[in-house]
C-alpha cells in the first residue's frame, strides 16, 4: 500500500495551514488526506483540482485563524503605543521638528497642486449636458493647417437650416474691453468689460441660470441686455438693476432685461454682459455680413448641442457638406469645419486654451516628487533613529513583545507625526493659497469640511505617507534578533539597508537636481524671449488703446501729443509690431490667376510706425500717408514665400491682400511679431486708418513721470467719455510668455523646496552617521589623522552619491527640458552650463549642509569619545 | 436558553452522529449523508457545522486513533449531549404533532 500512496498538494496543505487554527488543523487535515487517499482512482490533475477546492472551502469564519494577539486588553496596547511615541517624539525634538517640518512642507506642496489640477480639471464640467457640447471651430487648411476658434458668420444658420444633426446651435460675438456708460447716472461712471452678441440657444447649451427675467424674452428683443448679479452690484449698487440703460461705446443704449446668477469660477466664458445676437449689426456692423464666408474670427464662434441620437460621424460628414456646398472647389479644401468638444476647450493650446493638459501633469508628476522626497526623508531619519531604540526593542522583545505589535508601535509613531503634518500642511497651503490664486489670477480655496474630494484625498494620502514611510523602518525595527540589540553593538550593517538609504538620497538628490535644471533651462529660454532682439525697438514705447474712430480726433491727439517734451514720435496703428492677435488673411499677386497657397498675416499704420519701432527697411521705402490701403509693405519671409528671387523683384509688384489692391513699395527686414513660440511668417503692413485702435507714443524715459502726466492730461482733454489706458510695449510682450513664467515660478519654488527637503534628509542622516563614527575618528585622530582625510571620510561618501544622482537625473532632465523646448520656434541650447550648474548648487548646498557636523567631529578632541570604553 | 433550536441541516448531522456511534467524525459523516440522505456536500461544510453544533452544545468530541491514510493524524470522534438528544426529541414531536393536526385528506390532496 505504502509504494504508491499519493501525497496531496504541499501548496494546499501550507495554506491550510498558514489560515487555519491550530486546534482544528489536526483534525481538518487528517480529514482532507483521508478523502485525498479515497481518490485514487481520479487522474492526478482532479484530485488535486478537489483537494484545492475543498481546502479552500475551509476559508470559513470558525476555522480562519484569529490574529494572534494574547493581549485580550487592545485600548491599554493602543495607550501605550500612543503614550510611548509621544514621549520618543518629545525626546528627540530636532528628529521629530525636522520630520514633521520636511513632511508638512512636502505635503502642503501636493495639496495646492491637487486643488489646481482639480481645478483645472473642472472647467465646464457643470453643464448639464457637458458631454455633447460642441464649439465649431474653423481649420484653414493651406500649406500648413491653421486652426481658428471661430467660424463664418453665416455658418450658424447653415447649420441650422440646412441639417438636422443639432438640437441648438448658437452664435456668439465676443468684443473684449467695450466701454460701459450709465446715462441716468450722473458724472463720470465708466467701465471696461467684454459683452457678447448671442443668440438665445447659447443659454439653452451652456448653463448659465438666471435669477431674475423671462428665459423665453431673453436675447430676443433688440437693445436688451442681460448682466449678472456682480455687475448689477458694480454699476448700480442696491438699485434695482431691471429696466436701467446701459451704453456701449458711446452709442449702443441697452435696457437691463435679466440678471443671471454670478458666474461659476471654473468656466472660460467669462464674460458677463449678454446682448441680442442682432445688436451686432448696430454696434458692428463690418463684423454682420450675412453672406461672408471668406472671414473667420476668433471672436464669432458658434457652440452647437447635437441631438443625442446623431453620432459624431454624421456631423463631420454633414459640416464638410457645408464647406462643399458654399465654397469653389479651391476654397471648400481651405475652409474645414470641426467640432471642439467642450472638455477641450480649456486645454488645447491651438485654439487659446488656457493650459495645456501636459502641464498639469508635468504639475501632478512634481507634486509626486514632492510626496516621494518627504518620505524618503522619513525613511532616513526613522531608519538612522533606529539604531538608538535598539534597547528599547531588545528588552521588547525578551518579555515576549511580538514583531506585529512592535510593528503597530512604530506606525503608530508614524500616525502621529504624519497627521500632525498633514494638519500643519493643510493650514500651510491655505496660507499659501492667496499666493498661488495672484499668480493663476484664480480664486481657490479650501473648504475642508464640504470639499469631499479633498477630503478623499487626504485621507488617501495620509495612509500612503504612514505605510510608505513608516512600514520599513518598523519591520526594520521589528525585526531585531534581541540578544544582538541587547548587547548594544548594533553597527549600521545590522539596522539593514544602509545601502538602500544611499539609494533613497540618491533618489531626492536626483528629484532636486531634475527640477533644478528644469528652472534653469526656463529661466534662460525666459531671458532669452525678453533680451533676444525681436527686431524692432521695443523699449521706451507706450500702447494706448483707442476707441473712437474718427479720424479727425486722432489728428488731434496726435499734434496734442506731439507737443509734449518727452514725446519722440507718435504713430496709430492696429497693434505694436508683436501682438498676441495677428489676423491673417489671403494673398494674390496681381499677375497670378490664382490666391497663393498660404495667408499672410498684416499689421496696419501709419507713415510713423516704421521709424517708430525702428523696424528695418531692407529694400524700397516707407509707406507714404494715407488713411486708405494703397501700399504695401512686405517682410522678407513673404517674398520667400512668394518665390521672388530677390527683395528688389518685389518692388512696384500689386499684390491683393484680403481682396484690397496695393502696391508693394518697400520690404522690412524679418521681426518677430507673434511670441518666440511661433515662427515668423508672412507679414505686411499697410494703411488703413479705420483700423486703428492703438496709438503708440515713444518717449523719452528722462522725465517719464511728467510726461505721462501730460499725456493723460492731454487724452482726458481729447477723449473726454472714454477711460484713460496705458502700458509699456516690453510688458505687452512679456505677457506673451505668462504661462511659462507661472511655470518657472513654480519649478523654482518647488525645486527649492525639495532641496529643502532633501537636506534636511542628508542632515540626518549625516548626524546618525557622525554618531556612530565617533570612535572610528577618535582613533585615526590619535593614530595621527590629519583633519582633511577625516573630513574626507565623510565628504567622499556624499560626493559618490551626487554623482550617481546625477548621472540619472542629467539626461532625464535633458530629454524632459527639451521636449519643452519644442513648444518655441526659438529657442537656447541646452548647455554643459545648466547641468553644471545644477550640479555645483546640489554639491555646495549637501557641503553646507554636511559640512557642520563633519568639521565639528573632526576637530573634537579625541580623548573625549574614546574616554567611556 | 435560545439555542435550543436545530436546522434542519445540522439535525441530519446530529442524528448520523447517534447512527454512526464510534465511527463519528468529519469525513464518516460526510460519506454518510451521501449515503442516506443523498446530500454532497464540502468537508468544510461538514466540519463548520458540527464546530457549530459542539458550540450550542449538542455534542462533545474527544480526539481518536490515528490511521495511515491520515498520515498519523487522529480523528475527533463526536457524541451527542444529553441537550443534543433533547433538541433531537423536540425537533421530532413538534413535527409529529404537526402531522398530527393535518387531516388526511389535506394531505393527499397534496
Amino acid at each position: 500500500m505504502k509504494h504508491h500512496k499519493k501525497i496531496p498538494p504541499k501548496l494546499a496543505d501550507r495554506f491550510l495551514s498558514w489560515f487555519c487554527k491550530g486546534e482544528l488543523l489536526e483534525e481538518i487535515q487528517g480529514d482532507l488526506h483521508e478523502y485525498y487517499e479515497e481518490l485514487v482512482d481520479k487522474p492526478k490533475w482532479k484530485r488535486n483540482l478537489l483537494y484545492w477546492f475543498h481546502v479552500l472551502n475551509f476559508l470559513r469564519p470558525f476555522a480562519i485563524k484569529k490574529s494572534r494577539s494574547y493581549n485580550s486588553d487592545h485600548s491599554a496596547m493602543l495607550r501605550h503605543n500612543f503614550v510611548i511615541s509621544i514621549r520618543k517624539l518629545k525626546r528627540n525634538k530636532t528628529y521629530t521638528a525636522i520630520n514633521v517640518f520636511g513632511l508638512t512642507v512636502g505635503i502642503a506642496c501636493v495639496i495646492v497642486i491637487f486643488i489646481l489640477v482639480r481645478y483645472h480639471l473642472s472647467f465646464d464640467t457643470f453643464h448639464t449636458n457637458s458631454e455633447r457640447i460642441y464649439r465649431v471651430i474653423t481649420e484653414l487648411h493651406q500649406e500648413d493647417i491653421n486652426y481658428v476658434r471661430g467660424v463664418p458668420s453665416p455658418l450658424g444658420e447653415a447649420i441650422r437650416s440646412d441639417f438636422t444633426f443639432a438640437e441648438e446651435v448658437a452664435m456668439v460675438t465676443f468684443l473684449n474691453d467695450r466701454l460701459i456708460s450709465i446715462p441716468s447716472f450722473e458724472g463720470e461712471k465708466k467701465f471696461k468689460e467684454t459683452i457678447v452678441f448671442a443668440e438665445p440657444a447659447f443659454f439653452n447649451i451652456l448653463n448659465f441660470p438666471l435669477v431674475r427675467g423671462n428665459k423665453n424674452t431673453i436675447l430676443k428683443e433688440p437693445n436688451t441686455a442681460i448682466v449678472t448679479e456682480r455687475i448689477a452690484k458694480k454699476y448700480f449698487g442696491e438699485e434695482e438693476p431691471i429696466g436701467q440703460t446701459i451704453q456701449i461705446d458711446n452709442k449702443l443704449n441697452l435696457i437691463i432685461t435679466g440678471i443671471l446668477k454670478d458666474l461659476p469660477i471654473n468656466t472660460d466664458r467669462q464674460q458677463e454682459i449678454y446682448i441680442p445676437y442682432s445688436g451686432i449689426k448696430d454696434h458692428s456692423p463690418w463684423l454682420d455680413h450675412k453672406a461672408w464666408w471668406f472671414s473667420v474670427n476668433q471672436f464669432r464662434q458658434c457652440f452647437v448641442l447635437p441631438k443625442s441620437d446623431v453620432s459624431l460621424v454624421e456631423i463631420d460628414e454633414a459640416l464638410s457638406a457645408i464647406s462643399e456646398k458654399y465654397y469653389d472647389e479651391r476654397n471648400s479644401k481651405i475652409f474645414q469645419f470641426k467640432l471642439q468638444h467642450l472638455s477641450d476647450i480649456h486645454f488645447n493650446p491651438d485654439l487659446g486654451g488656457y493650459i495645456e493638459r501636459k502641464n498639469l501633469w508635468a504639475l501632478a508628476f512634481i507634486g509626486f516628487f514632492m510626496i516621494i522626497t518627504s518620505c524618503v526623508n522619513f525613511i532616513n531619519l526613522a531608519t538612522a533613529q533606529a539604531l538608538g531604540r535598539s534597547r528599547e526593542i531588545g528588552v521588547k522583545k525578551v518579555l515576549g513583545g511580538l514583531r506585529g505589535q512592535l510593528f503597530w508601535q512604530f506606525i503608530t509613531e508614524t500616525t502621529l507625526i504624519s497627521a500632525l503634518a498633514i494638519g500643519l500642511a493643510v493650514g500651510l497651503a491655505y496660507f499659501a493659497l492667496p499666493f498661488v490664486n495672484q499668480l493663476f489670477d484664480t480664486r481657490l480655496g479650501i473648504d475642508l469640511l464640504r470639499d469631499t474630494y479633498l477630503l478623499t484625498f487626504l485621507s488617501m494620502l495620509l495612509f500612503v505617507v504612514i505605510f510608505f514611510s513608516g512600514s520599513y523602518p518598523g519591520l526594520m525595527l521589528a525585526g531585531f534578533k534581541p540578544v544582538r540589540a541587547l548587547k548594544s553593538n548594533l553597527t549600521q550593517k545590522h539596522i539593514g539597508g544602509f545601502s538602500l538609504r544611499r539609494g533613497l538620497i540618491i533618489v531626492q538628490f536626483a528629484i532636486s537636481q531634475l527640477l533644478l535644471i528644469g528652472a534653469i533651462v526656463i529661466a534662460n529660454q525666459m531671458r532669452y524671449t525678453q533680451q533676444a532682439d525681436m527686431g524692432f525697438e521695443k523699449e521706451a514705447v507706450i500702447m494706448l488703446p483707442l476707441h473712437g474712430d474718427k479720424t479727425s480726433k486722432k489728428s488731434i491727439l496726435h499734434t496734442r501729443f506731439s507737443r509734449i517734451a518727452g514725446v519722440e514720435q507718435v504713430t496709430f496703428c492696429d497693434a505694436a509690431p508683436a501682438s498676441e492677435f495677428t489676423p491673417n488673411t489671403n494673398i494674390r499677386v496681381d499677375s497670378r490667376a490664382e490666391d497663393e497657397n498660404f495667408s499672410i498675416h498684416y499689421r496696419t499704420g501709419d507713415q510713423n510706425y516704421v521709424p517708430l519701432f525702428g523696424l528695418q527697411i531692407v529694400e524700397g521705402r516707407n509707406l507714404h500717408p494715407s488713411d486708405t490701403i494703397r501700399e504695401y509693405l512686405i517682410n522678407e519671409a513673404t517674398v520667400k514665400r512668394l518665390g521672388i528671387i530677390s527683395n528688389q523683384d518685389a518692388i512696384g509688384k500689386k499684390i491683393f491682400i484680403n481682396g484690397k489692391k496695393g502696391t508693394i513699395v518697400g520690404v522690412v527686414k524679418d521681426f518677430h511679431f507673434r511670441s518666440f513660440h511661433e515662427t515668423i511668417d508672412p507679414l505686411c503692413i499697410t494703411t488703413w486708418s479705420d483700423t486703428y485702435v492703438n496709438c503708440a507714443v515713444k518717449i523719452n524715459l528722462t522725465n517719464l513721470k511728467s510726461t505721462l502726466e501730460a499725456l493723460e492730461k492731454n487724452w482726458n482733454e481729447v477723449y473726454p467719455d472714454q477711460i484713460y489706458e496705458y502700458d509699456f510695449l516690453d510688458e505687452r510682450i512679456a505677457r506673451f510668455y505668462e504661462q511659462d513664467n507661472i511655470m518657472l515660478w513654480l519649478i523654482q519654488v518647488f525645486a527649492a523646496i525639495a532641496i529643502v527637503i532633501g537636506c534636511l534628509g542628508l542632515y540626518g542622516l549625516v548626524s546618525f552617521m557622525i554618531a556612530h563614527k565617533t570612535k572610528e575618528v577618535g582613533v585615526r585622530k590619535v593614530l595621527g589623522a590629519s583633519i582633511k582625510s577625516i573630513l574626507w571620510i565623510f565628504g567622499k561618501e556624499f560626493t559618490r552619491l551626487l554623482i550617481i544622482a546625477f548621472i540619472v537625473a542629467a539626461p532625464f532632465g535633458w530629454w524632459v527640458m527639451n521636449s519643452w523646448l519644442e513648444n518655441f520656434a526659438y529657442r537656447i541650447e541646452i548647455g554643459t552650463n545648466t547641468f553644471a550648474i545644477a550640479l555645483v548648487v546640489t554639491f555646495l548646498v549637501a557641503i553646507v549642509t554636511v559640512g557642520y557636523h563633519a568639521i565639528k567631529a573632526a576637530l573634537a578632541n579625541p580623548t573625549q569619545c574614546l574616554r567611556n570604553e | 436558553m435560545g439555542k435550543q433550536y436545530i436546522g434542519e441541516f445540522e439535525e441530519l448531522i446530529l442524528l448520523l452522529i447517534v447512527m454512526l456511534e464510534e465511527e463519528a467524525y468529519g469525513l464518516a459523516i460526510r460519506k454518510a449523508l451521501k449515503e442516506h440522505a443523498d446530500r454532497t456536500v464540502t468537508i468544510g461544510a461538514v466540519h463548520g457545522t458540527v464546530n457549530r453544533l459542539e458550540k450550542k452544545g449538542f455534542i462533545e468530541s474527544t480526539l481518536g486513533g490515528a490511521t495511515e491514510s491520515r498520515g498519523g493524524r487522529r480523528k475527533r470522534i463526536f457524541t451527542i449531549t444529553a441537550s443534543g438528544k433533547k433538541a433531537l426529541h423536540r425537533s421530532r414531536d413538534v413535527k409529529v404533532n404537526l402531522w398530527n393536526l393535518i387531516p388526511d385528506l389535506a394531505i393527499n390532496k397534496l
